[in-house]
């Protein structure tokens, strides 16, 4: 542009006399050709530039990098869709001093009464007579529980034990407390052959399995995991207690922290034996939870701890001669303000268990509605008042603290979510197991879905690769917690969920994920206009100057 | 325990019918700075007090504050905050916990905080750890305009940043309702663009209005509440009591005057499920009070039985230990007898070993530093010679 006018310019001085009429004068000698063709590759070269290192770099600068994410099969796990749950149970029959041909009759009469009544379509009874010892099938069966490898064995969910008792005076039926075992006492005499006893047995294992039956349909009810037809409706008192357990408990974690306080209200007593009570009371009952998660233990002891302003405190009661705590200050009664408690010790939920000793003047001290001492805060921890008896030193002892300790693994096992029944506390940590992989499994499941809406919706977040592999990582966990799900390894299938829920939430909460997501238009006029503005106006300029001459000059040749 | 678990239940129950939520959280941030803006931290800070009376503990409220209006050498009353002239209630002196002061309090940090995306290592006390049983109460004030809020006076959030953190709130299930209120100047803009469901929003003004300050301390030198939180304060201090008052929401938004807020304040119901009508039932301590549903432990007869369950299973324990010993025994004797031999090797072998291992050790360094020194004295000597010969060679 620059230079067709300095040529235009020069070439006037060079005419002479009518300097004075410039409209008027000879017109500019035409362009010489060297020079066009030297203005063209000049725009050109800019453009050029600008066509193949700007643009380019301005694209590969302000792209966002997203990964791409198995959008389909993280939408088949959220929708149900990619993996058929099943329980399969297997289920050992012995039968002393009968010989085996008999036992794998009464098995088998069993098992078809059983799948005959087929309203537990999740669950699967598989009765296998057991040729060996019920004992040591017994024993193998707890030491793979204990976390070994089992050999020869299969997992087997529970042992029923069938023994001829001549002194028995009808068919009965008792769990055993610490292993998975059904015993059935029956007479000789009056029950010969196995047609009788093939119905009550069959009941028994019925009822056995019925609340975990129910809170297994409670979990997957309004989950895309089953059709209608297959979970039954349930009772309202049955869902409201399957709810009230669920609030109660903590979210499955993989390490929970336990710690135990000791608050005295005044400065006595100062210390107490609580490594020895929680060896005595608590640790057996963490051993046998090892299974589930790991557990760490801290304690702590605090003195002349003082109520929250916020309550009302303590009121004496004449008649009783008793120091009164209402129920709505119980909420209120761990001072959160001044009490040192939930620290961070690490991944995973702490809970709190709190021993609070009165000062002497203000004890006894009791709850107001049941004359009680304890009480449960969920998803939190528990409370325990112990009222100062007379001969209180300066130290409890671990006589002292046992009937304090029972109470806290009581609470314990309330807070991590342990169903009522059955009996047995072992086979209900095995129904514990079960449900916690169903719920992982559909936590799992529910976040790939809510990831792969939130990728499709925020088009504007980057998705980094690690968020991919975790992906990844995830929807193959979780293909093999439901294969082995329905191959009844349980304990496996609860480590996959658990590997798979870890990895579906470290896929959804990546810190990178963040940023301010919107950017109006204005913004990007406002910040681009004045950038490359005066850069570019001078080069489209040229460059529309250039193709209308160009056009021109075809016009003249055509 | 079956006994004992089903009396807790039926307590559960009995409290559980009237509250659907289980925990209760409130978010209360200001984001202005500078002495002048003292009036957003009393509002905020005023609202943390109310929250921590009606119930709230410290660890679920999350107050940032981005400045220290306490401290600030301007405040005559140093140490103190006061939201009202006759400086009755000082705000800010005693049991106050920030979770984020000064420069912390940024877009981002707000945006992580809502959609807990924060990177390994942060404490749980600046989390918010809600799960799907909890109510969220997030109060915001500041400078604000058209669908944006000015943080700091440095960036700015928009309304469709908070829709979109709102949105992946909900996807995580990490609230049950959110009651949002806001006041900045034309604060019902900054939820318009919401789009979760579940959420109750309430601003202060109208779009194109501005929200007003309420009265200036003389001595304090500015302005110390604004307005509309003056009125809503008013109200949570003469008709919200206690934690279990009966006050609903609708009460609160038909306490609205007008004439005295000199600005259009608006509520926002389309998002809630029921819309209006559900969510003027609410009450209002259901989401500035605490929600605790403590289960009262009855009789003794559950800790009983669990005394023998526990008894039975230390012997179980024995059982086991005794059988892996035996199991472990049974295996194999050639193993005992190859254990054995292996120890007696390495007992007599081992100091020969250990004297090997050190002296091994110490020539190791020594050849590192050696070869080391070496490598440096050749690179000195060659750089001086080069100083030394270049000009001769050119």
């Amino acid at each position: 542009m620059s230079l067709s006018s300095a040529e235009e310019s020069s070439s006037t001085p060079a005419d002479g006399g009518s300097a004075t009429d410039p409209s008027h004068g000879p017109p500019p000698p035409p362009e010489q050709p060297k020079s066009t063709w030297t203005r063209r590759l000049i725009i050109l070269a800019f453009w050029a530039v600008i066509v193949t290192l700007g643009w380019p770099h301005w694209v590969f600068t302000t792209s966002i990098h997203r990964s791409d994410l198995p959008l389909e099969s993280m939408n088949r796990w959220a929708d149900g869709k990619a993996c058929q749950l099943h329980y399969p149970l297997y289920i050992g029959l012995a039968w002393d001093d009968y010989d085996i041909s008999q036992v794998q009759d009464l098995a088998s009469q069993v098992q078809s009464l059983l799948s005959a009544e087929n309203d537990l379509s999740l669950y699967d009874f598989y009765i296998i007579a057991d040729a060996t010892n019920a004992e040591t099938s017994q024993r193998a069966t707890l030491l793979a529980e204990a976390g070994g490898e089992l050999r020869g064995h299969r997992e087997h969910a529970l042992f029923v034990n069938v023994i001829a008792d001549p002194s028995a005076k009808s068919t009965s039926a008792s769990l055993r407390t610490w292993r998975p075992v059904l015993e059935v006492r029956h007479n000789p005499g009056r029950t010969v052959d196995s047609t009788t006893l093939a119905p009550f047995i069959a009941s028994e294992i019925r009822k056995v399995y019925e609340h975990e039956k129910d809170a297994i349909s409670h979990l997957l009810k309004d989950t895309p995991f089953t059709t209608s037809g297959q979970v039954e409706a349930l009772s309202p008192e049955v869902k409201s207690s399957l709810d009230a357990r669920r609030t109660r408990a903590f979210k499955y974690a993989a390490t929970y922290h336990l710690t135990f306080s000791l608050f005295t209200s005044s400065a006595s007593p100062s210390a107490w034996e609580a490594e020895q009570a929680l060896e005595e009371s608590i640790s057996p009952l963490l051993d046998r939870l090892s299974s589930i998660s790991e557990f760490t233990v801290d304690t702590q002891v605090q003195l002349l701890a003082s109520f929250s302003p916020s309550i009302a405190g303590p009121q004496y009661n004449e008649s009783t001669q008793e120091w009164k705590l209402q129920r709505t200050d119980l909420s209120g009664f761990v001072n959160a303000a001044e009490w040192p408690l939930n620290p961070g010790i690490g991944s995973g939920p702490t809970i709190n268990f709190v021993l609070f000793v009165p000062s002497e003047d203000q004890s006894p001290l009791v709850l107001a509605e049941t004359g009680g001492n304890s009480w449960l805060i969920p998803q939190w921890g528990g409370v325990q008042i112990l009222n100062p008896s007379g001969k209180q030193s300066e130290r409890l002892s671990a006589a002292d603290l046992r009937p304090v300790m029972l109470t806290f693994a009581d609470q314990l096992s309330a807070l991590l979510g342990l169903p009522d029944s059955p009996a047995s506390p072992s086979l209900r940590i095995t129904s514990l197991v079960r449900e916690r992989a169903t719920s992982l499994v559909l936590s799992a499941s529910s976040t790939l879905g809510a990831l792969a809406r939130l990728s499709l919706k925020l088009t504007s977040i980057a998705i980094p690769d690690s968020v991919a592999k975790s992906v990844d990582e995830t929807i193959l966990r979780l293909d093999e917690a439901c294969h082995d799900l329905r191959e009844g390894r349980y304990h496996r299938a609860l480590e996959n969920a658990r590997t798979a829920e870890g990895e579906a939430e470290q896929a959804f909460f990546e810190p990178s994920m963040v940023g301010q997501v919107y950017f109006p238009e204005e913004h990007k006029v406002a910040v681009y206009v004045p950038l490359l503005g005066p850069m570019a106006v001078p080069l489209v300029m040229a460059a529309l100057k250039e193709f209308r001459k160009l056009r021109g000059t075809k016009a003249k040749v055509a | 325990m079956k006994t004992l678990n089903s009396v807790w239940a039926f307590l559960a129950l009995a409290s559980i019918a009237c509250a659907a939520h289980t925990s209760n959280w409130a978010v209360l941030v200001s984001t202005s700075r500078f002495w002048f803006n003292y009036r957003h931290l009393a509002n905020t800070l005023s609202l943390y007090r109310t929250v921590k009376r009606l119930g709230i503990p410290d660890s679920q409220i999350l107050l940032l504050l981005p400045d220290d209006m306490a401290c600030n050498p301007r405040n005559a009353f140093s140490g103190t905050v006061y939201s009202n002239a006759d400086r009755r209630m000082d705000l800010y002196g005693e049991n106050v916990e920030v979770d984020y002061r000064g420069y912390e309090v940024t877009v981002e940090n707000f945006i992580r905080l809502l959609t807990d995306r924060w990177e390994e290592g942060v404490p749980a006390s600046k989390r918010l750890q809600t799960d799907e049983g909890s109510n969220i109460l997030i109060y915001m004030t500041g400078h604000g305009g058209s669908e944006f809020l000015k943080f700091q006076d440095s960036e700015e959030i928009s309304s469709w940043d908070l829709a979109d953190a709102f949105s992946q709130m909900r996807e995580k299930k990490r609230y049950n309702e959110m009651l949002f209120m806001i006041d900045t100047c034309q604060a019902n803009t900054l939820y318009r663009q919401f789009y979760a469901p579940g959420v109750i929003a309430t601003g202060s003004s109208e779009e194109d209005e501005s929200s007003y300050s309420h009265h200036a301390d003389n001595d304090v030198g500015v302005a110390v509440i604004d307005r509309w939180t003056y009125y809503v304060l008013e109200f949570l201090e003469t008709q919200v009591t206690g934690p279990t008052s009966d006050k609903t929401l609708g009460d609160l938004f038909d306490s609205y005057d007008v004439g005295k807020i000199h600005s259009n304040p608006g509520v926002r119901w389309d998002l809630f499920p029921g819309g209006e009508q559900a969510g003027r039932s609410r009450r209002v301590v259901d989401f500035f009070g605490n929600v605790q549903n403590v289960e009262v432990q009855g009789n003794q007869t559950g800790v009983e039985s669990l005394k023998e369950d526990l008894q039975g299973l230390k012997r179980l324990v024995q059982d086991y230990q005794a059988f892996a010993a035996a199991q472990e025994s049974n295996k194999t004797e050639m193993s005992d007898v190859v254990q054995r031999r292996n120890l007696e090797a390495v007992s007599s072998g081992k100091i020969r070993q250990k004297q090997r291992h050190t002296v091994g050790k110490l020539q190791l360094s020594e050849n590192a530093q050696w070869a080391r020194q070496v490598a440096g004295a050749t690179v000195l000597s060659g750089l001086a010679a080069l100083w030394y010969f270049a000009p001769k060679l050119m």
